[in-house]
């Protein structure tokens, strides 16, 4: 696999903000690459770097080999960019949208006309060819702005917070198609604060935050990285002051973050040992005569990986898993 | 700079231009706009003629008939006012929301990562926002061409107004992108345009008459050429260089012509200083009788005589002497307001290139951070 799309200290400076403060990106071609973090922590200006709409304050990119700075055009050719907030034109056929961007690629009428038609019937618009694209829903205006990012056949997809506004059902059609664009060989990079959405359909992810990339690489690599520190959960055979008593011994051991008890009874551990350190404390807990059923790792996704890597406090947290 | 490959220019006019033109003229709302457009001009010169007929009947007590030429010209000039007032409202109100409007419905970006140009983006609109206006301006040709029905205007006259009437609706219409593309709201970007219209239109012509009431006038001396404030401050101006366009058709002399004598400070037929001071105009053979008071000339048709029914070979005359300043003042007016359209068009694409790489890098002002762009 080659590297398609890399930045390397990328950094984007506003009066006193600094949106971007040194981001090193290696997006490999093929892949669906996801850009994790809270609102504000620079993924639209990093996306907005790369399509080429803002000038980086310091830092270079390449995406297919051509340099941001140096070769913008070329940039543009290689490069489909769906931004965050997109408006529609009044006044225009969906055909006629498409059209209108085929041109701006300079692509000539035949051409454009057979991708006009490839792209309705790939974002499944075919039957509203003639219809008025302010009219569309939602949904449908999402998939036109993904056909209009096609038109010219990039190697690139940029897509900013995609699934954003759209219902349940639109997010897995949108899930689909961005699956069959990457067995169409597109690389797609892809930002959200919405983390069960990339988790399913990511390769790799980078966790931003405040600018900066906390960490990336493979899901599975970084939770292997990231092994230290992990939630356990506990299920502990007392109920009301013995449970409360429980709670209160695993708090008062090395380790442990927070100890709370869950509405189901169960024990919730912030540990932030290693495995072995999680043994131990089981080997520990059961000759103090705590009567443990049972006693795991919570099953650990993205959302955890997340939190652990940004170590953002509940509210927060919560906003942005919400 | 060199070594970069040229982003499409003339297909990304061509995408822009088809695509506002098929948003315009959909629909019934393009051959409305036209109707409706024609019928005032129709309308306003049919009552043009008919006030000058009458007051012709009124104050000469003969038939309008043997006052042909003059009502031609009366309506010709009237119709070129209306239309220039028209223009000034409709150019700048079709371009000055085209990029602001983009940005409003957040399409500009779709726009800026395609390799289409700035100067594509720019240029296709104005094109096609003027395109409308030139179909207006052009549709109103038939009816400006009734006026040859009266005389006293030459088919090159209604040329040379046609001219001004396009050069104005293109500097009115860049004004109107140059402020699209400076501010982000359509609302606020027509309400600059219109400010900047009048500054340039009124504002400086009243400047101009502030300095030429100021500036110490000798009455007694022959030349008052020289004491005249620059007479670039009204370039900008279309009524005066339609002033001048009547000038033309007036054949050098008339009260079209003595605004322009006093604005210049030459007689456009003669190519001397006007000696206003003397209280009478040079006698062009119409018979204009010009009073001054120091500031202002006022001409009346003192004199009606048989001389009026020869206007065309004033005319004739005055094209066909080299001295003549016919010609001088519209066409330099015409060149500024060019001139004016196209550096708002480069500053308007200046301004809409996403990273504009063009610059050298230099430490200087950064624009404020938008709430968007840093989320």
């Amino acid at each position: 696999m080659t590297t398609i799309v890399r930045t390397e200290g990328l950094v984007k400076r506003y009066d006193r903000t600094l949106a971007v403060a040194g981001v090193d990106l290696d997006i490999e071609a093929g892949e669906i690459f996801g850009l994790v973090g809270p609102n504000g922590a620079g993924k639209t200006t990093t996306l907005r770097i790369l399509a080429t709409l803002l000038e980086p304050t310091a830092g270079e990119a390449e995406i297919a080999g051509w340099s941001l700075a140096r070769n913008p055009n070329e940039v543009r050719r290689v490069l489909g960019f769906m931004p965050d907030v997109f408006g529609v034109y009044d006044d225009m056929r969906v055909w006629e949208y498409l059209d209108f961007f085929g041109r701006c690629y300079g692509l000539p009428a035949a051409t454009r006309k057979r991708v006009i038609g490839d792209l309705l019937d790939l974002v499944d618009l075919g039957d509203k060819r003639d219809a008025y694209v302010q009219g569309l829903s939602r949904g449908m205006q999402q998939r036109l702005c993904l056909a209009h990012a096609l038109v010219h056949d990039p190697k690139v997809l940029l897509l900013d917070e995609p699934a954003s506004g759209l219902d349940p059902r639109a997010r897995v059609e949108l899930r689909e198609l961005l699956r069959e664009l990457r067995s169409l060989g597109k690389t797609i990079v892809i930002s959200s604060h919405i983390l069960p959405e990339l988790e399913e359909l990511c390769t790799s992810v980078a966790i931003v935050d405040r600018g900066r990339v906390l960490a990336s690489g493979r899901i599975s690599d970084i939770e292997r990285r990231l092994r230290v520190g992990a939630v356990l959960q506990a299920r502990v055979l007392a109920e009301g002051e013995a449970l409360e008593s429980a709670r209160a011994w695993f708090s008062g051991q090395p380790d442990v973050a927070s100890a709370a008890i869950l509405p189901d009874g169960m024990l919730e551990l912030g540990f932030r040992g290693d495995e072995f350190g999680a043994s131990a404390l089981l080997r520990n807990a059961v000759s103090s005569g705590l009567a443990i059923a049972s006693f795991s790792r919570a099953a650990s996704d993205l959302e955890e990986l997340f939190l652990q890597v940004t170590g953002l406090d509940e509210p927060a947290a919560a906003a942005v898993t919400a | 700079m060199a070594s970069r490959r040229p982003r499409i220019a003339l297909p990304g006019i061509t995408a822009i231009l088809v695509k506002e033109l098929r948003g315009r003229m959909r629909g019934r709302r393009a051959f409305v706009s036209v109707t409706i457009y024609v019928l005032i001009v129709a309308g306003f010169a049919g009552m043009v003629g008919r006030i000058l007929e009458e007051s012709v009947r009124q104050n000469f007590g003969f038939s309008p008939e043997y006052q042909s030429a003059s009502i031609g010209r009366g309506i010709f000039i009237s119709l070129m006012y209306l239309q220039t007032l028209m223009i000034a409202v409709l150019a700048p109100a079709s371009t000055a929301g085209t990029i602001s409007g983009e940005r409003e419905r957040q399409t500009l970006d779709l726009l800026a990562v395609t390799p289409i140009s700035s100067l594509a983006i720019v240029v296709g609109k104005l094109l096609s926002s003027l395109t409308w206006v030139f179909v207006l301006i052009l549709a109103s040709i038939p009816v400006a061409a009734l006026v040859f029905v009266y005389g006293g205007v030459a088919p090159d006259d209604l040329l040379r107004g046609y001219a001004l009437l396009f050069v104005t609706a293109t500097a009115f219409g860049a004004l109107g992108i140059f402020f699209s593309a400076l501010v982000r709201r359509s609302g606020a970007a027509t309400g600059l345009t219109f400010v900047s219209i009048l500054v340039a239109t009124v504002g400086l012509t009243f400047v101009w008459v502030f300095l030429r009431v100021s500036v110490p006038n000798n009455l007694d001396g022959p030349g008052l050429a020289a004491n005249r404030p620059p007479e670039a401050l009204l370039y900008l101006n279309p009524f005066v260089g339609q002033a001048d366009v009547a000038c033309g058709a007036e054949g050098g002399t008339g009260s079209w012509c003595s605004i322009i004598a006093e604005v210049t400070g030459t007689n456009p037929s003669f190519g001397q200083p006007v000696p206003v001071a003397l209280g009478v105009a040079p006698d062009g053979g119409i018979g204009q009788a010009c009073v001054s008071d120091g500031t202002t000339t006022k001409c009346t048709s003192a004199v009606a005589g048989p001389g009026l029914a020869a206007p065309d070979a004033i005319a004739n005359d005055v094209v066909a002497d080299p001295a003549s300043l016919r010609d001088r003042y519209w066409p330099r007016s015409a060149l500024t307001l060019l001139l004016v359209s196209l550096g708002f068009t480069v500053a308007a694409v200046q301004l809409i290139t996403p990273a504009r790489r063009w610059r050298p890098h230099l430490p200087g002002p950064r624009r404020r951070p938008r709430a968007k762009d840093s989320a």
